[in-house]
C-alpha cells in the first residue's frame, strides 16, 4: 500500500500513548470529566486535563491536518454516487444545514455555527474522475475560502472502499484554526472525521445515530452544562430522512 | 411518561417527563410492561463511569409492546402490536461487526463514538441508558423507550409467557451464556466463577449446559451463595477463605480450566493492594477496582482461560501480566454479542431447560426505583435482583 496515502504519516510523536491530537482530545476529556465530579479531586483533574491541553495545543500553530480516511461497507461506485449528488451532504456533515446544486459544476453551501449564525459560500467542482474522486473549491467572495476532495478506492482484500476526505479552510483576512472553530464551533479535524463517520452510518445502517431531541429528566445546571461538554447539544444535525438511500441488501 | 433519572452520584429520581418520539427512520416507540436494575446500573448509581449528564434516563434490560415504528423499519422483523424483549447494545446489523456477529461493537450506533475512542481507541455500539461515552441513549426504567435500529435488536415473545421469564433475555441471562461460552468449556472442566450475582447465576448455569463437570462459586452472600448451591456450583465465601489458595488446593495443585470474572469494577477484597485500590477510586485515580481480575488471573490453570463478563470503565493497576503472559493464558471478554444468544436462550426457556424467574427477589413499581437501587447496592433485605413495573401505582404507606 502506498504509505504516503497514509493520514497518520505526518503525525507528530509524542510522550503520550494518545498522540498530538489525541492528547488535545484526551485532555479535553479529562477536564469534562474532572469538572462533572464536583468535587475537589475532581476540581485537580480538570485542572491537570488543562494543562495537557496547554501543552497538545501549543505545538500546533503549524498547518492543520485535516484529512481523514474511513473504510466503509460498499462499493466505490455506490460511495461515489451518494457523496456526487451535493444535496445528500448535510445527511452527514453535520454543521451544513444546506447544499444547494446550482448551474454548471457550482453549489451553494449554507453552514451553521454557533448561535445559528450562517456561513455561506459557493463552490464549483474542479476535479472529478467517477467513482475515484471529487474534488471541489470556493469561489471568491464566499464568507470562507475552502476546498476539499473525496477519493474512494476500493480495498484490495475486499472489504468495502477507504474513503478519504480532505478539506481545508481560510477565513479571509483572518488567521488559522481558532477563528475556525469560532465559526463552526468545532476544530476542522473533528469535523471531518464525523462527516466521515456519519457518510459510514448512511451508506451502511440507513440513518446517522442521534439522539437529539430525545426526552430525558430535568438536566439543571449540571446537566446543561453536561450536555454542551459531551456536544449533546451541538453535534448532531435534524433526524435524518429515510428517502433515497436503500439499505446495503 | 415516568421514568427513572440519574440527577447525580447516588440520587435516583423518578420524573414526569415527555414521551419518547421516534428521531430516526429505524426507530420504534415500546410501552414498557416490565424493567429492571441491573448490577451495571450500580455502576452508574455509584458515580464510578464517566459521562452521564443529570437528567438521562436509565435503564437497559426491559420489555414491552411495540406502539409506533418508524417508516424505515423492516416490517417483516417487528410491527405495531407486537411484545418484544429489547436487548441493551443497538446494532445496526448492516456493518462489519454486525456481519461477523459481534453485535456489542457494532460500527454505526454510538452517536458519541469519539468520545469512546479517545478513552479506547474504537468504539463499541450504542447501549441504552449507559452513559453519553456510550450514545446517551434515553434508558428503559421507564414507561415508553425509544428503540432505535428496532428492526435488529427487539424479539418477538409469544403471548403465554409471563414477563417474568423471559425478561432477562433482555442481558443477563445472554452475559451469563456469553460469560460461559467464552470459558471454551470441554466436557467435565472446572470453572471457578466470582460473582453470584444475577450475572453469575446465570453463568453458573451455562457452564453446566456448556458440559462443566465442576462449577466453584465465589461471592460472600449467603443467599446468593445459596441459590449457587441449587445450581449444582461448589462454593467458596471470599470472607473466609484465600480464594486463590483454596481453588489450588479444591484442583489438586490444577487451577481451574476457565476463571469468570462476574464481578467487574466494584469488587471487594481484604488487604494492602484492596485499599490502596479503593483509595485511588475514591480520589479518582483509578475507575476501577480489579481484585477479581487479578485473582482470576493468579488461580487460573496453566494455559487456562479468564472470561470476563464483569464490566470495567477505565484503566487498572498491578495485574500481574507476568503470570498472565508466563501461563500462557486466553481473556475473553465484551459487553454480551446479545442477538446472537437471544432466540436460542428463548428457545430453552421455551423447552422449559430454565425458569430465568429465579433470579429475581423483589418486584416493585417504577416509582420505588430510588429505595430499590439503594437496596441492592447494599444487598439489603436478600436482595438479588429487582424488577420494576412502569404502570403499577406505589402502595399507600
Ligand atoms: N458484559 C456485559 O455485557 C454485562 C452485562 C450485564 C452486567 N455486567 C456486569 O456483570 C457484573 C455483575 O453484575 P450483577 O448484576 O450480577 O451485579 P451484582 O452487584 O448483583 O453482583 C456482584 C456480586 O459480586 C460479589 N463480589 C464482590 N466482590 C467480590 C469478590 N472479591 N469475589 C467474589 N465475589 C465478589 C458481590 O457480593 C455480588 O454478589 C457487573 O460488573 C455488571 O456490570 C456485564
Ligand atoms: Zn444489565
Ligand atoms: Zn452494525
Amino acid at each position: 500500500m502506498n504509505q504516503s496515502n497514509l493520514p497518520f504519516s505526518r503525525q507528530a510523536s509524542s510522550q503520550f500513548p494518545f498522540g498530538s491530537k489525541g492528547l488535545l482530545l484526551g485532555a479535553g476529556a479529562l477536564m469534562l470529566y474532572g469538572l462533572t465530579r464536583r468535587s475537589k479531586s475532581g476540581l485537580a483533574l480538570a485542572t491537570a486535563g488543562g494543562v495537557l491541553a496547554f501543552r497538545a495545543a501549543k505545538p500546533q500553530s503549524a498547518p492543520q491536518n485535516t484529512r481523514a480516511t474511513f473504510l466503509v461497507n460498499t462499493s466505490p461506485e455506490r460511495a461515489y454516487v451518494l457523496w456526487r449528488d451535493f444535496q445528500n451532504l448535510p445527511r452527514f456533515m453535520a454543521h451544513l444545514k444546506s447544499v444547494q446544486v446550482l448551474e454548471g459544476n457550482r453549489s451553494e453551501w449554507i453552514a451553521v455555527g454557533p448561535m445559528d449564525r450562517e456561513v455561506r459560500w459557493t463552490a464549483e467542482i474542479t476535479g472529478e474522475r467517477p467513482n475515484e474522486l471529487i474534488a471541489w473549491r470556493s469561489l471568491p467572495g464566499s464568507d470562507v475560502e475552502t476546498s476539499g476532495s473525496v477519493e474512494f478506492r476500493r480495498d484490495p482484500l475486499d472489504r468495502g472502499t477507504y474513503v478519504t476526505a480532505e478539506v481545508r479552510y481560510r477565513i479571509p483576512g483572518g488567521s488559522a484554526t481558532a477563528a475556525l472553530a469560532g465559526i463552526f464551533g468545532k476544530h476542522p479535524e473533528f469535523m471531518v472525521r464525523e462527516a466521515l463517520r456519519r457518510f459510514k452510518s448512511l451508506v451502511e445502517a440507513g440513518e446517522t445515530p442521534t439522539i437529539s431531541g430525545q426526552t430525558h429528566g430535568p438536566r439543571g445546571l449540571h446537566g446543561r452544562t453536561e450536555e454542551v461538554l459531551f456536544r449533546e447539544t451541538t453535534n448532531h444535525p435534524e433526524p435524518q430522512a429515510a428517502s433515497g438511500l436503500p439499505r446495503i441488501a | 411518561m415516568k421514568a427513572v433519572c440519574w440527577m447525580g452520584k447516588e440520587r435516583i429520581e423518578v420524573h414526569d417527563v415527555p414521551d419518547p418520539k421516534i428521531l430516526n427512520p429505524r426507530d420504534a416507540i415500546v410501552r414498557i410492561t416490565t424493567t429492571c436494575i441491573c448490577g451495571s446500573d450500580l455502576h452508574l448509581y455509584n458515580g464510578f463511569v464517566p459521562t452521564l449528564e443529570q437528567g438521562d434516563i436509565l435503564g437497559h434490560e426491559f420489555m414491552g409492546e411495540v406502539v409506533e415504528v418508524g417508516p424505515g423499519v423492516n416490517k417483516d422483523k417487528i410491527s405495531v402490536g407486537d411484545r418484544v424483549v429489547v436487548p441493551f447494545t443497538i446494532a445496526c446489523g448492516e456493518c462489519q461487526s454486525c456481519k461477523d456477529q459481534l453485535w456489542s461493537l457494532c460500527d454505526n450506533t454510538n452517536p458519541n463514538a469519539w468520545l469512546a475512542e479517545k478513552l479506547m481507541g474504537y468504539s463499541p455500539s450504542g447501549l441504552f441508558g449507559y452513559t453519553h461515552m456510550m450514545g446517551g441513549y434515553a434508558g428503559g426504567q421507564a414507561q415508553y423507550a425509544r428503540v432505535p435500529m428496532a428492526d435488529v435488536g427487539p424479539i418477538r415473545i409469544p403471548d403465554g409467557i409471563p414477563d417474568e421469564k423471559v425478561v432477562f433475555l433482555s442481558d443477563i441471562f445472554p452475559t451469563g451464556y456469553m460469560g460461559a461460552e467464552n470459558c471454551n468449556i470441554r466436557p467435565g472442566d472446572t470453572i471457578a466463577v466470582w460473582g453470584c450475582g444475577p450475572v453469575g447465576q446465570f453463568a453458573i448455569r451455562s457452564c453446566f449446559m456448556f458440559g462443566a463437570g465442576r462449577v466453584i462459586a465465589i461471592d460472600r452472600l449467603p443467599e446468593r451463595l445459596r441459590m449457587a448451591e441449587q445450581a449444582g456450583a461448589e462454593t467458596l465465601n471470599f470472607d473466609d477463605v484465600d480464594v486463590v489458595e483454596a481453588l489450588k488446593d479444591m484442583t489438586g495443585n490444577h487451577g481451574p480450566d476457565a476463571c469468570m470474572d462476574a464481578v467487574g469494577m466494584e469488587a471487594w477484597g481484604h488487604g494492602v493492594i484492596f485499599a490502596m485500590d479503593r483509595a485511588k477510586q475514591m480520589t479518582r485515580m483509578q475507575m476501577d477496582r480489579p481484585v477479581v481480575l487479578r485473582q482470576a488471573i493468579m488461580a487460573c490453570k496453566k494455559g487456562g482461560t479468564v472470561s470476563v463478563p464483569g464490566v470495567y470503565a477505565s484503566f487498572i493497576d498491578k495485574v500481574p501480566m507476568g503470570a498472565f503472559m508466563n501461563k500462557g493464558l486466553t481473556m475473553k471478554t465484551g459487553q454480551t454479542h446479545m442477538m446472537r444468544y437471544m432466540q436460542p436462550l428463548l428457545e430453552r426457556i421455551q423447552a422449559g431447560e430454565i425458569d430465568p424467574s429465579f433470579v429475581i427477589s423483589h418486584k416493585l413499581p417504577l416509582e420505588s426505583a430510588p429505595g430499590a437501587y439503594r437496596m441492592f447496592r447494599d444487598k439489603q433485605d436478600h436482595c438479588t435482583k429487582v424488577v420494576l413495573k412502569p404502570w403499577e401505582q406505589q402502595q399507600a404507606a
